[in-house]
């Protein structure tokens, strides 16, 4: 479904991304982990066009994307959120999702009421309820919880209908009762979406991923089922050697469980 | 209750406008007459800047060039090509819109600090032009011409030279451009412009082409000055580069913030106060800008959606007179209209 060749992303003298060799599947639920500063949000930001990778190639789909533009990429059914959220603070949840999806059918209508896009309306009802939003549908989006935006940004992901799903901390702010929630949500889209999630939430990911990819510096350490993750020595070594001193995440909880 | 409040001001106003001709001559104002057309003039060159500024979060500070432009097309067209009235208006907004296609394709690529300052620079480039070509515009002097007749009926001619056909002129077309500039606010178009203005990283990231919304609008802004600077040209019979100058621009900018910037008639309102303000005070205090900067530094400090915003909180406030908290449920269905999103602050991370 994604194919990521030799990809490198350099900033200055700090190589982000070291010739990243990845293959992901249709129907699994994947998961990235990896110390901070391993490299997965760049990873991100260039398989979905904000950077622009030194060299290598992605592949989405059979397409080769490196290079698109974001729009493009969007359109062609990849949508992600951000690590940090980030909406349309001055309107309100129901037109944040109303947009996203208007995206799709095309906003070039400069001069009709775009309270006759029925398709469109429909699309946000039927999101407000997947994402459990629709108390909030006239609230404006900067007057929302931590939590709530975070539900947005999923929900705007969705309202443009894609085929694959990157999902960037998408639970980082939440209460436990909302992880909980969304562990879920996140769950059953994923029966209908491919998603790719990055997380810190040890728990979260070995509940949740099928497949979980571990970058460290830039590379990737290993891939396996969960299971094979959690016996992997190497992996316990970069998460328990320098980085659990200093972790307030509880990230390496997982390897426990 | 507020659009309906607001919909029968608008109702209000609209009609004592196009009542102006004969009332204010029954109440001893004829000379106000002109000042009304030339207030209708400048809210649609306001409204130019805020549809850049307000709607998709672009500073600019160039748009007397397209406002320029617009004179010159018109005053050049008459005066050298011996156009008549609806070509050269034709011509005017062609020279316009052009300009501002191309001039966009370059300033849209940047925003914030970086667009104010190309723009800025875009109109010196111009002006100076303008000046320079003297064959052509009349360098200092300009190009004054002679108002050739809108339509010929036979004997009889309807022409701009009778002053209440230049005002209903005016106020025709001017009333025709803030409908077009309603319905792309409401359109699915004005929608993205406004995703634009809020979160662009966002904004792309759901499929919006933001470098092409942008220079779209700012060709449409284009349009609506120039379309100004057309009828300011046959208001005057005449076109010079002082029009170009940044110093136009940034009376619009001022019109628009104190107005409310990102509300449709906010703009309009702003211009209509800060030229009765020019007109009352110009002949007795000759520092009378002084006053201007005070009020806008007040209007930024206290009121940062402008006169418009302050004007929709205060009919909200009426519409619940319970404690602020209760209605925070509802949600202001107009936030967009309000909102002025450009003052805080680069959008995205």
């Amino acid at each position: 479904m994604l194919q990521i060749a030799d990809l490198t992303k350099r900033f200055g003298g700090l190589v982000a991304l070291d010739r990243v060799t990845l293959d992901f599947e249709a129907n699994v639920l994947h998961a990235i982990i990896g110390p901070n500063g391993a490299g997965k949000t760049t990873l991100f930001n260039t398989i979905s066009g904000m950077l622009r990778s030194d060299s290598g190639t992605v592949r989405f789909r059979g397409t080769d994307i490196s290079g698109m533009a974001p729009h493009r990429i969007s359109r062609l059914g990849m949508s992600r959120s951000l690590q940090i959220k980030s909406v349309f603070d001055s309107m309100t949840v129901a037109e944040n999702l109303w947009i996203a999806a208007q995206a799709r059918e095309g906003v070039m209508h400069p001069f009709s009421n775009r309270r006759r896009f029925g398709r469109t309306a429909a699309r946000v009802d039927e999101i407000l309820e997947q994402t459990g939003l629709e108390g909030l549908r006239a609230s404006p989006a900067g007057t929302l919880s931590y939590g709530d935006v975070a539900l947005l940004e999923i929900g705007i992901a969705l309202a443009t209908g894609p085929t694959l799903l990157l999902l960037d901390e998408p639970i980082c702010g939440m209460g436990p009762a909302e992880t909980e929630s969304t562990v879920e949500k996140i769950r059953h889209l994923a029966e209908s979406v491919d998603i790719i999630i990055i997380e810190h939430d040890m728990p979260v990911v070995f509940d949740l991923a099928e497949w979980i990819t571990v970058m460290a510096q830039g590379g990737v350490l290993a891939r396996g089922t969960p299971q094979d993750i959690a016996e992997n020595a190497a992996v316990r070594e970069a998460y328990l050697g320098d980085e659990d001193d200093d972790d307030e995440d509880g990230e390496g909880d997982g390897f426990d469980a | 209750m507020k659009e309906r409040i607001n919909r029968s001001v608008l109702l209000t106003v609209l009609a004592l406008l196009l009542a102006a001709p004969w009332l204010l001559p029954a109440v001893g104002f004829d000379y106000w007459l002109d000042i009304l057309a030339e207030i209708l003039i400048w809210s649609l060159f306001a409204a130019s800047v805020n549809l850049l500024f307000g709607y998709v979060g672009l500073l600019s500070f160039g748009q007397a060039l397209f406002f320029g432009m617009g004179m010159f097309g018109v005053a050049i067209g008459v005066a050298k090509l011996g156009l008549g009235f609806w070509p050269a208006l034709g011509l005017g907004m062609v020279v316009a819109v052009a300009t501002a296609a191309v001039a966009g394709a370059l300033a849209v690529r940047l925003t914030w600090h970086y667009f104010a300052i190309i723009t800025v620079v875009f109109s010196l480039i111009f002006y100076f032009i303008a000046l320079s070509a003297k064959p052509l515009t009349g360098g200092d002097d300009g190009t004054s011409f002679s108002m050739p007749p809108m339509l010929t009926l036979g004997e009889s001619e309807l022409s701009l030279t009778d002053q209440t056909v230049q005002y209903l002129f005016i106020l025709l077309v001017v009333g025709f451009a803030f409908f077009v500039k309603y319905l792309i606010v409401r359109s699915p178009f004005g929608m993205a412009l406004m995703a634009v203005r809020e979160n662009d990283v966002r904004a792309s990231l759901i499929g919006l082409n933001v470098y092409f919304l942008r220079w779209i609008a700012f060709v449409v802004a284009g349009g609506f000055a120039g379309l100004a600077g057309c009828l300011f040209a046959l208001f005057g019979r005449y076109a010079s580069a002082t029009y170009m100058f940044y110093h136009v621009s940034g009376e619009g900018v001022v019109w628009t913030i104190v107005g409310g910037a990102g509300t449709l008639f906010g703009p309009a309102i702003g211009a209509a106060l800060l030229i009765v303000v020019r007109e009352e005070l110009s002949n007795m205090w000759e520092h009378y800008p002084i006053l201007v900067g005070i009020v806008v530094i007040l209007t930024v400090i206290f009121a940062p959606k402008g006169l418009m915003g302050m004007w929709n909180a205060l009919l909200d406030r009426l519409a619940s007179p319970s404690a602020d908290g209760t209605k925070k449920d509802e949600g202001p269905r107009e936030a967009i209209e309000t909102a002025v999103a450009p003052v805080k602050g680069e959008a995205g991370p």
